[in-house]
């Protein structure tokens, strides 16, 4: 059983009965669990458009949630179909497991907030210059051109030096560095 | 559109869902379904002319209960189907039992002395029964294909499957009112490969047909 469960299933009983307040809660709340579902599967823009389309139609389509059932699988299997669509829209046939709702909802914030937490751990190892940068251009999301301009260095510069102490970290945690290919294939 | 700015909108338009609106839609179209497949019997094959006295003769029922068995668990079937996260094996497991029942019936009546095996078995109609009765079929099946789109089908053959064997069923139901035959053989054969016809068209169309 999925540990939001019981208060999601409130939430929906209450907005099919015409609840608005529960109803904005609990879509607030499917749209952290999608976002961090369609990030992990999707290039950004595609990830925000299918959140929307999502919430879209578990609005439109609401009427199909059987209160005898689990909400959250209610919520994945909508969610699983418009991935699959997604990739179908491209004319790619990646074969989505059929794993099961906790691969929507495992993924908890608290989770998320000790991954940050390892993270930003490790780059302390980094000198502070090369610090900030890898933060910036890694996690903060700036782009290389932007970080050259702030720094005054090249931005070939830049990208030899993130890539640089990106490899030193792997290092430190005993792993080859990998090659992101998955989310870009 | 922010995401934020579309949760709003969502909530502000928020109405109170009926409970048993998915039933709803399902009995309503598959009543509009059946209401062509009768039309399609009446005006392309004709009403059985020996109607009055064979209501209520044992072949008739036999053909009756059977389609009907199968068409409530293909409407479970179909029901389940456009729920995402419902399960639809067991419904589906449970049409052994229609199946048995008619396997069942047929041995008893070829098993008797005087059987006389293969009228039973192709009467003088098994060239057409099959295609008649998915022809017979077909206004349910595109009746149910548009209730389904209204649905949230995630499983998209599987819910033309679904969708296939409750029209073959329902038409098979219809067909049964223009049929002459009625040995337990003959239906458990040619009745059944008419509904597996038309769940099998049901699941190859589902994937292109249902998609939302």
């Amino acid at each position: 059983m999925i540990a939001q469960e019981a208060q999601y299933r409130d939430w929906m009983l209450a907005a099919l009965m015409g609840d608005a307040s529960a109803y904005r809660m609990l879509l607030a709340a499917l749209t952290r669990h999608l976002r961090s579902y369609y990030a992990r599967r999707l290039d950004p823009a595609a990830a925000e458009d299918a959140v929307q389309e999502t919430l879209i139609a578990i609005h439109a389509r609401r009427a199909t949630y059987d209160p005898a059932l689990p909400f959250t699988a209610w919520v994945y299997g909508i969610a699983r179909y418009k991935l699959i669509d997604e990739f179908r829209r491209r004319k790619r046939r990646p074969t989505v497991p059929l794993d099961e709702a906790g691969d929507l909802f495992g993924h908890d914030e608290a989770e998320e907030a000790i991954a940050r937490r390892d993270v930003s751990k490790l780059l302390e190892k980094l000198p502070p210059a090369k610090r900030d940068l890898v933060k910036d251009i890694k996690l903060d999301g700036v782009s290389v051109a932007e970080a050259a301009k702030r720094t005054g260095m090249s931005e070939s510069a830049v990208k030899v030096t993130v890539h640089r102490a990106i490899k030193s970290l792997n290092a430190s945690l005993g792993k080859t560095p990998e090659r992101r290919g998955d989310a870009d294939g | 559109m922010r995401t934020d700015d579309l949760i709003t909108g969502l909530a502000a338009t928020l109405e109170p869902v009926k409970t048993g609106t998915v039933v709803r839609i399902l009995f309503g179209a598959a009543m509009i379904g059946l209401v062509g497949s009768v039309a399609v019997m009446l005006g392309a094959m004709g009403l059985r002319h020996d109607f009055a006295t064979a209501i209520t003769s044992f072949g008739m029922w036999t053909k009756l209960v059977y389609t009907f068995a199968v068409a409530v668990l293909g409407f479970v079937v179909v029901e389940r189907a456009g729920r995402p996260g419902a399960d639809m094996a067991r419904p589906a497991l449970l049409l052994a039992l229609p199946l048995l029942a008619i396997a069942f019936l047929s041995a008893q009546q070829m098993r008797a002395p005087d059987a006389d095996m293969p009228g039973m078995v192709l009467g003088h109609s098994s060239r057409v029964c099959a295609g008649l009765v998915t022809l017979t079929a077909l206004p349910t099946l595109a009746a149910i294909f548009w209730a389904l789109r209204k649905l949230a089908p995630t499983r998209l053959t599987l819910a033309g499957a679904g969708a296939g064997l409750f029209a073959g069923a329902a038409g098979a139901f219809v067909y049964s009112f223009h049929c002459t035959e009625g040995a337990a053989p003959f239906i458990a054969i040619w009745y059944t490969l008419g509904i597996g016809v038309t769940t099998a068209l049901g699941a190859s169309l589902g994937r292109y047909l249902l998609r939302w």
